[in-house]
């Protein structure tokens, strides 16, 4: 720093701000002009290079004007597009609130919808127990008769028409399901010989014959006894010879029947009318 | 009378030329302005108190542009920016009113 008018110490000890005002006029103006009062001869230029630079000045200010006034119009567009770009955003938002409440409505409609279909379907699922029971693809127990017949020890033989009265009459006489050494008997068993043996649901059966069945154990084996075909049943045994017996059992457990033995193979679901529409439509193919 | 021709001048050409300024230096263009004021009311006060000179003038125009500029460019590069061109305004602005009030002196002798 070249020596100022104030001695350093001075320099050091004025606070900045009146330092800055003290000095607001470039100090070089006054060193020039001493210099120039101790040199008289020096020649005073024309003041073209001042008048270029405050033209240059002038050329600075108006761009940094018209500078800050393009910004101010992109920011002001820039704001514009923002403000619609909210507004868009808002309807878009109510548009989609809207939307939430129509789905809410959709959903509470659907789950009630739900709630039936359900009930439905639980009801659907009893009646499907209660029918395998009584069909007898289902397993049951209860309360009920055994009836046990074996052949003559003399050499004859039980064939299926004489424990057919036994099942025959059991049904008649109010039992829920029958079963014979297990097997249990739906719509589609048949008791028949093939050969010595005889065979229930595709199954031999070998001697002692039991035949199970639930129902009102107090009276069940009277009714049964009341019915043609029990009192047929009875005399066939005795006349032949056969060691047989008929006793009340508390607790019977009767096996479901096979399930291969349910499946429908001509028969099909619906009437008569419904399932010759359905031919008519299907034969041009 | 040269002087205040060549103020007319400038503007003239910078509103019809309307130079793009680049993208880098716009943001020290503001405040090279600024020491560019504080400049040219310093040559109008030496002027008037009758110790004007050319070559000091250009010096301290061409200084104080590039300086205020380059201050600010290294508070940026510091993230300081912002503080440096306030510092900056505050002493440039403190320097052209007291030459200004010295104008005011001169001009009406108050």
């Amino acid at each position: 720093m070249p020596d100022t008018a104030a001695p350093p110490n001075d320099r050091v000890n004025t606070p900045l701000l009146t330092l800055i005002t003290q000095q607001s006029l470039d100090e070089d103006y006054r060193h020039v002009a001493d210099r120039k009062a101790l040199e008289p001869g020096a020649q005073r230029r024309t003041s073209g290079i001042a008048a270029i630079v405050v033209a240059v000045f002038g050329v600075l200010v108006t761009v940094a004007a018209l500078q800050t006034q393009q910004g101010e119009d992109v920011r002001s567009a820039s704001r514009t597009t923002l403000i619609t770009q909210i507004d868009e955003g808002r309807a878009n938002l109510s548009e989609l609130q809207r939307r939430i409440v129509r789905l809410r409505e959709l959903n509470v409609g659907l789950q009630s919808h739900r709630d039936e279909v359900t009930s439905d379907q639980l009801g659907a699922e009893a009646r499907v127990q209660r029918l395998a029971a009584s069909t007898g693809f289902g397993a049951v127990t209860g309360p009920g008769v055994k009836i046990t017949v074996d052949d003559n020890p003399d050499g004859t033989l039980v064939r299926d028409r004489d424990l057919r009265p036994a099942v025959n009459g059991l049904w008649q006489a109010g039992a829920e399901a029958i079963a014979v050494n297990g097997n249990r008997l739906t719509a589609r068993s048949a008791i028949r010989n093939s050969g010595i043996a005889i065979r229930v649901n595709n199954r031999s059966l070998s001697p002692p014959y039991v035949i199970t069945a639930i129902g009102n154990e107090n009276t069940l084996q009277a009714n049964l006894m009341q019915t043609t075909s029990g009192l047929v049943f009875r005399n066939t045994v005795e006349s032949l010879g056969f060691p047989w017996s008929m006793d009340n059992a508390d607790q019977l457990f009767l096996p479901a029947a096979p399930p291969r033995i349910a499946r429908l193979r001509s028969a099909e679901a619906g009437t008569a009318e419904q399932n010759q529409n359905q031919h008519r439509k299907e034969a041009p193919q | 009378m040269i002087a205040a021709l060549g103020l007319l001048v400038g503007i003239v050409l910078g509103v019809m030329f309307q130079p793009d300024v680049p993208l880098g230096l716009e943001p020290y263009l503001p405040i090279a302005v600024v020491a560019a004021l504080d400049a040219v009311f310093g040559g109008l006060r030496a002027y008037l108190d009758g110790i004007f000179d050319d070559k000091v003038f250009v010096v301290s125009f061409v200084s104080n542009v590039v300086i205020a500029a380059a201050i600010v460019y290294l508070g940026d590069k510091l993230g300081v920016g912002g503080q440096l061109s306030t510092g900056v305004i505050v002493v440039l602005g403190i320097r052209i009113f007291s030459n200004v009030a010295a104008i005011r002196r001169h001009l009406f002798h108050a």
